[in-house]
């Protein structure tokens, strides 16, 4: 009988090997002790990325923005193909927590604490771009809304202005959204602390004199849940703005009505694929089988599938809209994109992010965590050609062909490029460190609450 | 979810005619029908453009709820479990609106303006391997085929557990419920099987049929609506069609369920609150998700301003349109907005009915406006009474399919999938150190 009832609850219950309150304070707060060998070797590699980053904005703000591939026609390239990327990862964070939350999706309690602190980093990540594409990067405070001493303001016409508000905004409430979930996690990191180290401290000043008192559950649910309301809306906010960017100027391919839904569906579908890139090798290292379970790849591959879809759609639409416009530099644009110059990382976006999710229709695909590894690295590096693809073939082949040119990355891009992927990964090692990088009390949230034992009761057969 | 509570036994209840509401609605019928051949006496152009209007916003919210159930099936949502098969039962009407579609293949040069203008506008010209007349009837003729069939299907399998034979007593000595039972409910495997098997067919055909559905609706509406103006385009207006679609599905089941609670205790008490919350929660969100849409295209051919861009929102926004483009944005965003905000808005179901049924008018408002301005004769009213003349038409096609198909099958769906049917316990072994944690 035992055996039986087991069964079922395996098959129903969200994390079937766990199994007390004190296991999970164990298990998850034992991650900020044991830093371990994979730890040290993952956070020397970011170390050294953000050298390489340093050396060469370093380089570059010494000799100029020459040192990069831009150049008339194409005067976007990798940098802000690469501060789309990173907006894009940040959108999964909150979707997960707040969107996720909204819908009782409860499935998202293992995942939304690393998912927003992936958010809050990219969106620090990318914040460096539009400094690094400056060139002149002391200059930045321009973009600012205050006039300078001829009473002459930023132009509120431009949607670059429109991105600074809306990434600002973003990354306020994110990290509000995300410091404030932690806040009984840190008191539980707090309470198991050695007192009067350094850690105790850091704890006991971000834990903000939580008890976990009824009132105090009370007004964090509270907040929770407004917050939770009130960022939904900009998970789509940030990235239609972005978008904009784009579809604002009537360069052929970017001036498409679709681009704000699109954008925001890549950007769920690029985030939550680097969620899965992070937490399989996080899972592993860690030793967290009990905690993220297929149940939780699962979900997120589904999510894939459907954000990955909506993308699909739009791809095919743009490239029948294109045709139906009748439009010659948007037609040409569309098909240079499939065989001209470029041809490579179109197919390289096609394949990665039309053909290689159709796996995903498969349950044992979604429940082969090895094979959604895989998958989502070829999705996160078929987003970045999406966002290269749209910006440069657009720009390469404007409206007259006498304008027309090449671009092509030079070293110093490359090595900012991966520089900030050092720089996004160092922040978030550092995270799953100090700070408790699974929820612990939304977790408690779904085990069956401790209770007296019961007495046995034989059940009729 | 866990925690929303389904009772384990749910009784088979009917909406029970009424020849007061069937006599009103075959009235509607009547009155649309006289409408229309009125008006096509005295102004074809118009009452097809009204027909057309009205076949798309019908058929677009009875595929649009359809939908919504299939996104609820697809997440295994549980919270609907009392008002699932409302949305369902809005797909009886697609078998009629298949026959609706049928005359407005043979609409011609009255209403799609490129055929005259391919003769001497070479920008058309450059579409003529999409804009003729065959591969319109072809498209038009197979695309919404083989998505209405594929909602019938559908339904079939969502209904077909509740037809149990043994539950033959249940009907109530109706012939056209038993005649329906037997129909559908042949090779009979008994009812844990059945259930089995209907859950794993609709969970196959849920992302089958959204699929479908995003591409046919997109299909048609650039046919009937967006190549009106035919050197305007635009990528987002087919989604921002049948997401509203989907809007209006959801806001069709919400006013349905809100009518249902009131003639019946039984429908009242399981139609709680959990339901009007959600619901209210959704109609409200997707609202939001209308104006959204409706900004995203705007803003970026406002800010465009290429010529052959803006022409389509200056149809829409001369001193004769845009205070009807302004209502329709005001009923459709605005007052869901600011009326559906509060918790107790949603829970009060005449509150709640009535806004989505103000929400419901503009949408309506919002489909004449996608077609109306663009064949717009210069002198003439925008819009006068046969619009809803003929609407009512529609409107009374369309309530008596769903009556029909409550008043068949039971109102509330009987058999409820499990919590969470995928089973998860090959893919996680069971441990293999169950003392370790033992605290």
């Amino acid at each position: 009988m035992a055996t039986v009832t087991e069964k079922v609850d395996r098959a129903t219950a969200t994390h079937p090997d766990v199994s007390s309150y004190t296991e999970v304070n164990t298990d998850i707060l034992a991650m900020l002790s044991r830093p371990g060998k994979w730890w040290w070797i993952l956070f020397g590699l970011s170390v050294a990325g953000i050298g390489l980053l340093a050396f060469s904005w370093g380089n570059q703000l010494i000799n100029g923005i020459g040192l990069s591939g831009l150049n008339t026609p194409v005067g976007w390239g990798a940098y802000i193909t690469t501060f789309v990327f990173w907006v894009g990862i940040a959108h999964s964070g909150t979707l997960i927590s707040a969107i996720l939350f909204l819908f009782r999706a409860r499935w998202r309690q293992s995942i939304y604490r690393a998912a927003e602190a992936m958010t809050v980093f990219a969106v620090m990540t990318a914040g460096l771009y539009p400094l690094i594409h400056l060139g002149r990067a002391w200059h930045a405070y321009w973009l600012f809304p205050y006039a300078n001493q001829r009473m002459l303001w930023p132009n509120f016409r431009s949607p670059l202005v429109w991105d600074v508000f809306a990434v600002t905004t973003y990354f306020t409430v994110s990290s509000l959204f995300f410091l404030l979930g932690l806040i009984p996690d840190i008191a539980a990191a707090r309470d198991q602390s050695r007192p009067g180290t350094l850690r105790q401290k850091f704890y006991t000043l971000t834990a903000f004199g939580w008890r976990g008192t009824d009132r105090q559950w009370h007004h964090f649910g509270k907040a929770y849940l407004f917050l939770a309301a009130l960022a939904t809306p900009l998970v789509l906010s940030v990235h239609s703005v972005v978008s904009w960017d784009f579809a604002m100027s009537i360069v052929p391919g970017w001036h498409a009505t679709i681009f704000a839904p699109y954008f925001v569906a890549g950007a769920i579908f690029s985030g939550v694929a680097m969620v899965i890139t992070l937490m399989v090798p996080i899972r592993k290292i860690f030793g967290l089988e009990k905690y993220l379970t297929v149940r939780h790849f699962d979900a997120m591959a589904k999510l894939i599938l459907v954000t990955g879809l909506i993308v699909f759609y739009a791809y095919l639409n743009e490239f029948f809209m294109a045709w139906y416009s009748g439009e010659d530099p948007e037609r040409r644009v569309f098909w240079e994109r499939l065989f001209g110059h470029y041809w490579w990382a179109t197919w390289i976006m096609l394949i990665c992010n039309g053909l290689i999710p159709i796996m995903l229709w498969f349950k044992r695909v979604r429940h082969s965590i090895a094979a959604l590894f895989v998958l989502t690295i070829f999705i996160n590096i078929g987003m970045w050609f999406e966002r290269y693809v749209i910006i440069v073939t657009s720009l390469s082949t404007e409206f007259i062909p006498f304008a027309w040119g090449i671009y092509r990355p030079s070293v110093t891009e490359m090595g900012i490029v991966i520089g900030t992927f050092g720089w996004f990964f160092f922040w978030f090692l550092l995270f799953i460190r100090l700070l408790p990088p699974v929820a612990l009390a939304e977790i408690k949230e779904v085990l069956p609450p401790p209770m007296r034992p019961k007495p046995r009761q034989e059940v009729p057969r | 979810m866990h925690d929303i509570p389904v009772p384990d036994r749910i009784e088979a209840r009917y909406l029970l005619p009424n020849r007061g509401t069937t006599i009103l609605l075959a009235a509607f019928v009547a009155v649309g029908a006289i409408a229309f051949i009125a008006l096509l006496g005295m102004n074809p152009d118009r009452a097809w453009q009204s027909y057309v209007a009205n076949w798309l916003f019908f058929t677009g919210i009875a595929q649009g709820a359809l939908i919504f159930c299939a996104a609820t099936v697809i997440t295994k949502a549980r919270w609907n479990w009392s008002v699932r098969r409302i949305s369902l039962a809005m797909g009886a009407f697609l078998p009629l609106s298949y026959l609706l579609l049928l005359p407005m293949l043979g609409l011609r040069e009255a209403y799609f303006p490129w055929i005259d203008k391919m003769a001497y506008d070479e920008i058309v010209q450059l579409k003529a391997a999409y804009l003729n007349i065959p591969f319109l009837i072809t498209r038009n003729v197979v695309g919404p085929l083989v998505l209405f069939t594929m909602s019938l299907i559908f339904m079939y399998w969502a209904v077909r557990p509740d037809l149990a034979p043994e539950r033959a007593r249940d009907e109530g000595g109706v012939t056209g419920r038993a005649k329906w039972r037997d129909r559908l409910s042949g090779n009979w495997l008994g009812q844990e099987a059945e259930e089995a098997r209907s859950w794993q067919k609709l969970k196959v055909l849920a992302p089958a049929l959204i699929l479908v559905y995003a591409v046919v609706m997109s299909i048609v509406v650039i046919d009937f609506a967006m190549s009106l103006e035919p050197h305007w385009f635009s990528t987002l207006f087919p989604v921002w069609y049948f997401m509203a679609a989907f809007w209006g599905g959801i806001a069709v089941t919400t006013i349905t369920m809100v009518l249902l609670k009131r003639g019946n205790p039984y429908f009242d008490e399981h139609m709680g609150p959990q339901q009007k919350h959600d619901l209210g929660k959704l109609v409200f969100a997707f609202s939001i998700f209308w104006a959204y849409l409706f900004w995203s295209q705007y803003i970026v051919q406002w800010y465009g301003k290429l010529p052959w861009e803006q022409a389509w929102y200056i149809h829409r926004s001369t001193p004769e349109w845009g205070p009807l483009s302004l209502l329709a944005i005001g009923l459709c965003f605005l007052a869901p907005f600011i009326l559906l905000m509060g918790r107790n808005a949603k829970l009060n179901p005449t509150f709640l009915g009535s806004v989505a049924f103000i929400a419901m008018l503009g949408l309506w408002l919002e489909r004449w406006l996608l077609i109306a301005p663009s064949l717009h004769v210069p002198g003439t009213p925008t819009i006068t009474f046969w619009e809803p003349l003929i609407g009512l038409g529609f409107l009374g096609i369309f309530a008596l399919s769903v009556r029909w198909f409550l008043s068949t099958f039971p109102v509330v769906q009987l058999w409820q999938h499990g919590v969470d049917p995928e089973r998860f316990d090959r893919e996680i072994p069971p441990p293999v150190d169950r003392e370790r944690v033992v605290v």
